[in-house]
């Protein structure tokens, strides 16, 4: 895949710094996300320390000492990287990102590393490095795809994953994440949005009766069913801005007669721990598992987004009991299942432009959810087209690994994350883009906006609700 | 001259080789207590071994997918590694070797395949070293390392190759063998010990990979105890739900002004 190089003044949008540069000053981060205000004494030791720490109570350090022993430095990952085709920037080889913290590791947690340090007088990790880090691993969406590309295996999004884990115990993250996470573990509504549970019913009210109106059934949105089947997790953010995948989603239930319940206690399936703190990541999924015993549900059952489907899917067993854990699907899962059991009708006549298929990388590169939607897009959409590379090798939207939650660095999404995926998607020719994940959808609307593609991005519960057929009309 | 070269087929060869051999052998095995120990350490023990075993092998046969990104380079590579392994392990004058030392034998390859091959690895060698030079992203990661390496290795080819197949000086030949011995013996203490590692490490990439997308439960406590960071304000003992908090289900006034504005 070729991408079209960036012109000097792209470039100079794209890594243009908002900031006040009082800020960066004091703040000694000449990052373009903003941070906020931390405790800037002695970086370098308490980075150390933190790494340290988190070297002893987890699982990273066999792949750290495995990297370094094997990195061989091929610079195959240079075809893959969206972000590196982009910029053109030897900084953006997945390598060399990745070797900014195997270095730190290199250097400060091997033997060899620590008797050369004395020996040349190394002064080790300097500010510096680590504020290139900062930058770094922020620039990287941690869409895995440059995993597939590695001969010897070495998986820099763990890396940028660990880096930001790091960086986050000294004080640096993203405001925009750290905020939300705030407001979902500690604040008044408890989720991301801070939707209260009052708005949220009502939201949910009103669009049964608009359900009402157009499908002429019942379709209801249960709240607090004790004893469900399925308790409905979301992205939070499509209670206020994606009513129509909502809708979808709750006509497939109203179709199928199967118990689904959504918990007034916890209702946000997004989890920002896997952008940057393993500690965020099990807190969060702790509230879903006490949400589920409250309700005694059976399954957890998790909307269209691909890093709540991912967290849940992959790291809920770890936080919440292993094998016995209850088990997590997606709703495209669940309701492909249901369309091939005959137990869905869909109008094949209704939506007849042209439409396309994003995967997002969170649940496609795993090769989890792959088929499944382009089996129900064939089956109601006329004129169905692939995107190329798609499926587990897809080219992420530029928004991923949470950079699409921080709205300061739009342009640099826009124009450099996001680029590869424009012109795919401008060579396509579609008109409905389907991005079945809140963050793909917001970075891609942002994206075909900033980029002038006429196309509407829309997720695959949406159009299905245009297209499902219910029997008993009235 | 000629004690040297004894030296070198002797002791150095034994040293050098009984300390590859356990060096590989050391980290091979801390690589898989290492694995172990992650693994024991989560509770999650799903893991898809299957998708380990595919990406594992994929890349040990890489028809189909080499040949998409970079072609030029991934031939050049892929024979280049076929050259490295198969020659010295299975060139007939070493397998000869072996068998009048140890009594130990194996098949070996017809010495026209051998040539051919010694000569890819050779030509490998060079354009792997060309392309590191002067292919810019590349060039960007690369350590001193990565360009000694193409260059030591190709040391005992090209000597081995001009023993074999030109005929020079009795003392040219001596030098030679002097070169190609004491090279080999330097390629084999330093394997251990650099990226060269990966020939025995690399089948062990994907499944270090996936314990370590592993995370223990607790961790990111335990971290923070260690760090002292327990007022973070993330650090909360018992997850806290709406519901706990008496939100009241009353729904609020702005109701049907919002319906109006929506139907409008």
């Amino acid at each position: 895949m070729k991408v079209n190089p960036l012109s000097p003044e792209e470039r100079q949008k794209a890594f243009a710094n908002s900031k006040k540069p009082e800020v960066v000053r004091r703040q000694q981060l000449p990052v373009q996300y903003h941070v906020e205000d931390h405790d800037l004494q002695d970086r370098p030791r308490r980075f150390l320390e933190a790494f340290a720490a988190i070297l002893k109570h987890t699982n990273y350090r066999p792949a750290l000492e495995h990297y370094v022993r094997v990195s061989a430095k091929c610079s195959r990952c240079t075809t893959h990287c969206q972000v590196y085709l982009a910029t053109g920037d030897p900084r953006d080889v997945p390598c060399n990102r990745s070797e900014l913290l195997l270095w730190v590791y290199r250097r400060h947690f091997t033997v060899a590393g620590v008797l050369r340090g004395r020996l040349t007088a190394d002064p080790g990790l300097t500010d510096e490095h680590i504020q290139r880090m900062a930058a770094s691993f922020y620039d990287c969406t941690a869409c895995r795809r440059c995993h597939f590309e590695c001969p010897l295996g070495v998986d820099h999004a763990l890396i940028t994953h660990l880096g930001r884990y790091i960086l986050s115990e000294i004080g640096i993250a993203p405001r925009a994440l750290v905020v939300s996470v705030r407001e979902q573990l500690i604040g008044a509504s408890g989720n991301t949005s801070a939707i209260p549970v009052p708005a949220l019913l009502d939201t949910l009210e009103f669009l049964s009766d608009d359900m009402k109106e157009e499908k002429g059934v019942d379709i209801p949105f249960p709240i607090d069913q004790e004893g469900a089947e399925y308790l409905f997790l979301p992205a939070v953010s499509d209670f206020l801005m994606e009513a129509d995948t909502l809708m979808g989603n709750a006509a497939v239930f109203a179709a199928t007669g199967d118990r689904w319940t959504v918990g007034t206690g916890y209702f946000d399936g997004i989890n920002y721990g896997l952008f940057y703190s393993d500690q965020v990541l099990e807190k969060v999924l702790l509230k879903i598992k006490a949400e589920a015993e409250r309700l005694k549900v059976k399954k957890i059952l998790i909307g269209e987004c691909g890093h709540a489907s991912r967290t849940a899917k992959f790291f809920y067993p770890t936080y919440c009991g292993g094998k016995e854990a209850l088990p997590v699907i997606n709703i495209m899962e669940y309701t492909w299942q249901r369309w091939k059991e005959g137990r869905i009708k869909l109008n094949p006549d209704v939506i007849t432009e042209k439409v396309t298929y994003h995967d997002p990388c969170n649940i496609a590169r795993p090769g989890w959810i792959v088929n499944q939607p382009r089996e129900l897009l064939k089956a109601f959409c006329r004129d169905y087209v692939e995107m190329t590379p798609g499926g587990r090798d897809n080219i992420c939207c530029g928004g991923g690994g949470g950079t699409v939650s921080i709205d300061e660095i739009r342009p640099y999404r826009t124009i450099v994350g996001g680029r590869a995926k424009a012109e795919q998607i401008r060579a396509t020719g579609a008109k409905y883009v389907v991005a079945p994940c809140a963050n793909c959808k917001k970075q891609l609307r942002e994206l075909v906006e900033d980029n002038g593609i006429d196309c509407e991005i829309v997720g695959l519960h949406d159009l299905l609700y245009k297209a499902i057929v219910f029997d008993k009309q009235g | 001259m000629q004690a040297w070269i004894e030296f070198g087929q002797g002791p150095l060869f034994r040293f050098a080789f009984v300390l590859m051999a356990l060096g590989l052998a050391r980290i091979f095995v801390l690589t898989l207590v290492n694995v172990a120990e992650a693994y024991r350490r989560n509770p999650d023990k799903i893991i898809n071994y299957r998708e380990v075993f595919n990406k594992t092998v994929a890349w040990f046969i890489p028809a189909g997918r080499l040949w998409r990104k970079r072609p030029v380079y991934s031939l050049v590579s892929f024979l280049f590694h076929a050259g490295l392994i198969l020659v010295p392990l299975f060139l007939a004058a070493h397998v000869s070797l072996w068998r009048q030392s140890t009594g130990f034998g194996w098949f070996s390859l017809p010495q026209g395949l051998a040539d051919a091959l010694t000569l890819i690895a050779l030509a490998g060698a060079l354009i792997l070293f060309l392309m590191r030079a002067f292919y810019a992203p590349a060039r960007a990661l690369s350590r001193r390392q990565d360009y000694a390496w193409p260059l030591l290795l190709a040391v005992p080819f090209l000597t081995g190759y001009l023993m074999v197949n030109v005929s020079v000086s009795a003392s040219g030949y001596q030098w030679m063998m002097l070169l190609h011995l004491y090279s080999a013996a330097l390629i084999m203490i330093l394997i251990p010990f650099t990226k060269i590692a990966h020939c025995i490490l690399a089948p062990l990439s994907q499944v270090v990979t996936a314990v370590s997308w592993k995370f223990p439960a607790g961790a990111g406590d335990r971290v923070l105890e260690t760090l002292g960071l327990e007022d973070r304000p993330t650090w909360v003992d018992k997850p806290r739900l709406g519901i706990e908090r008496e939100m009241t289900r009353e729904l609020p006034e702005v109701k049907p002004a919002e319906k109006e504005a929506k139907a409008s």
